[in-house]
């Protein structure tokens, strides 16, 4: 005649399962956690001021082949957070884009009041790094903001 | 002592069942998670040319669009010397017109040096806006 559980399942009043009930707290003190301590890389103190248009398109590329180059009032270029000269933009660029093979897309985050010649060295700047896709970053305007005119 | 001898008969928990709030919970996460878009950088693309590459066009095949500092437009036709002035936003109309006159015309925006970045995209936004393709960026030469 066996005892079930070797006798010893009467006297048990240990739960013989796993206690689940904190496991939910758990997840949402990590989740929490991350949360808060997740910072997002993009967006540095660069001040910019967008220019805005109307048929602004989505940039139709893998965010891997977007490199961003910066451009603030006085001239200064920022290529993945450290500031170049506008000399050295085709030395910086002219590696990255063979790298890429040749898939990347130099998005100009200009500020709207950049005066013009500074835009017009670093577009020849690109062109000599051998940058073909260019797109000239822009916040959509939207129609009924803009006045009539 | 009615409510009293319900109480002893009822086998209905009076706690709100909680052991499927955290699947609930992580079911309401996980679909956040997957339907999250974040949003895609917006702008005007241009294809730049290619270096040391240079293309003999007509004069008759160009349009001059200046860009001014104050951020007026002045037009140019290819061979003549007549200009006139529009604003950015007539630029789509224009461009719309000569296109369909010369399927050959090519936009060249020449910008003053000192003129203000935003002014140079208003027109690029029009050309862009009138379907324009064959786009040429320059900075107005001074004299």
């Amino acid at each position: 005649m066996a005892i079930k559980g070797g006798g010893f399942q009467k006297n048990s009043k240990v739960s013989s399962e796993v206690p689940s009930s904190s496991l939910a707290d758990i997840a949402f003190l990590l989740l929490i956690f991350f949360m808060v301590t997740t910072v997002f890389q993009n967006d540095r103190q660069i001040p910019i001021e967008w220019p805005e248009v109307q048929s602004a398109q989505k940039i139709d590329e893998k965010q891997k082949n977007i490199l961003n180059i910066w451009m603030e009032r006085d001239g200064s270029v920022t290529i993945n957070d450290q500031a170049y000269t506008m000399e050295q933009a085709t030395t910086v660029v002219a590696p990255l884009y063979a790298a890429s093979e040749r898939a990347l897309v130099i998005s100009i985050r200009a500020d709207r009041e950049v005066p013009y010649r500074f835009m017009d060295q670093l577009q020849s700047a690109l062109v000599a790094a051998g940058v073909v896709r260019v797109v000239f970053a822009a916040t959509l305007e939207q129609s009924l903001q803009r006045e009539r005119r | 002592m009615a409510a009293v001898l319900n109480k002893k008969k009822s086998k209905v928990s009076d706690e709100v069942p909680t052991s499927s709030m955290a699947d609930i919970a992580f079911l309401l996460l996980i679909f956040f998670l997957v339907t999250t878009t974040f949003p895609k950088d917006k702008g005007l693309s241009i294809v730049l040319p290619e270096p040391g590459v240079e293309a003999e066009v007509s004069q008759r095949n160009i349009l001059h669009i200046i860009v001014q500092v104050s951020g007026v437009v002045t037009v140019k036709r290819g061979e003549s010397q007549q200009e006139q002035q529009y604003r950015p936003s007539e630029i789509e109309g224009l461009w719309r017109q000569e296109v369909t006159a010369n399927p050959n015309m090519i936009a060249a925006v020449k910008t003053h040096p000192d003129a203000p970045y935003k002014y140079m995209m208003d027109v690029l936004d029009a050309l862009h806006a009138a379907n324009a393709e064959r786009i040429s960026l320059q900075v107005l030469e001074e004299n």
